[in-house]
């Protein structure tokens, strides 16, 4: 079994709504500087720059796990995560049959850029990336955990794009894996207020960093597994065999 | 004003299978966010919403409404209209915008007035 700090939503410069210094080379870079242990790249509806990620982290010694924050039909974010590039390729193909097709506005939204594992710029994304696809919430999960991925609700205390505050409740039929915290509330860790709301469903915290300060010192996971991969997430989660994933851990290593 | 007085005149088609609908309407309220509704909504008035998930109907009876209209042709989940028919709770479905529909329920005179006195 090993134990390791894990952030899990973060955004790299193809989100428009990150800074350009979140190249994913950058991010794979301070992880192994401050004993970050395993990632996942999250943009919003898009996965332009988890392959530039994945040979980071190779590189660096850190495990990288394909992601991505949807926006489902009920206009609330979840992240979803899978083991391989190929399965997020064929998740990648669900999400662009079921978006709007509307041209970003960079200069209104913010740039959207895929780089290599160099920061070597590669494309800009034209799509809009924000904006909610036409698979519902239910839709989402299912179909995440039909090519063999987990997902959670994302920072459920937020008050905006939150699956709570959209749908006022979670309940037993939404086979989602987790919840998330955000940074702004993780007082909830221990008051467990929305716990009820959400269908005791387990916690998780992430940076959900859209700049590198944030994601060095934003809120991570630590990971208790044999492997990181989700199926080892998914017990972890449910604190099966000795496994374990304890939100609210943050990096001590002082670089 | 009864509700099947504002479901004629507005002409808002029922997804649910309710026969009776004398109930009184209390006025309305319109948001696309739950947890929003489940602290202002009161009971019997009409709720305009373009989320068409399973919970609507649970928010809806929680709170004791007369009837949900889904505006803008959202699509209404089947376990929304199943819920919303266990629940006593009538569901409406319209190709008006919510703007639209909130305007014409005021023109009808269904206004938070009464509350306000």
């Amino acid at each position: 079994m090993k134990e390791l700090l894990a952030d899990f939503h973060i955004h790299s410069l193809l989100s428009p709504c990150a800074e350009v210094e979140m190249t994913p080379h950058h991010i794979i870079l301070r992880a192994a500087q401050y004993g970050i242990g395993a990632v996942a790249i999250t943009d919003h509806n898009a996965s332009g720059n988890i392959p530039a990620a994945l040979e980071a982290g190779a590189q660096y010694g850190i495990v990288v796990l394909p992601g991505m924050e949807v926006e489902c039909a009920e206009e609330a974010h979840i992240v979803v995560l899978f083991d391989t590039m190929e399965q997020m390729d064929a998740w990648q193909q669900i999400i662009d049959a079921s978006r709007s097709g509307l041209k970003n506005v960079p200069e209104k939204f913010g740039g959207q850029f895929v780089v290599d594992a160099e920061d070597n710029f590669i494309r800009e994304e034209e799509k809009m990336l924000l904006g909610s696809c036409r698979l519902t919430a239910a839709e989402v999960v299912d179909k995440c955990h039909a090519l063999g991925g987990i997902c959670w609700a994302a920072h459920i205390d937020k008050r905006a794009y939150s699956l709570l505050t959209q749908l006022g409740f979670i309940g037993s039929s939404l086979q989602i894996d987790g919840a998330e915290i955000s940074r702004n509330s993780l007082a909830e860790l221990s008051d467990k207020k929305l716990k009820p709301l959400v269908d005791n469903k387990p916690y998780l915290t992430n940076s959900d960093a859209h700049m590198i300060d944030d994601f060095i010192h934003g809120p991570k996971n630590l990971l208790r597994v044999e492997q990181v991969n989700t199926t080892e997430i998914k017990k972890a989660l449910q604190n099966i065999g000795g496994r374990s994933l304890q939100p609210g851990a943050f990096v001590t290593e002082k670089v | 004003m009864k509700l099947n007085e504002v479901v004629t005149k507005l002409k808002l088609q029922q997804v649910t299978s309710f026969a009776k609908l004398d109930m009184v309407v209390q006025g309305g309220y319109v948001s696309d966010l739950l947890s929003n509704v489940m602290g202002q909504a009161k009971p019997g008035m009409i709720w305009v919403t373009m989320q068409g998930h399973h919970n609507i109907a649970a928010v809806g009876s929680l709170i004791g409404l007369a009837a949900i209209i889904v505006a803008g042709d959202a699509k209404v989940e089947q376990d929304a209209i199943e819920k919303g028919n266990d629940n006593d709770l009538p569901i409406f479905v319209t190709a008006l915008s919510s703007y639209d529909i909130v305007g014409a329920l005021n023109k009808l005179g269904v206004t938070n007035e009464q509350e306000k006195k």
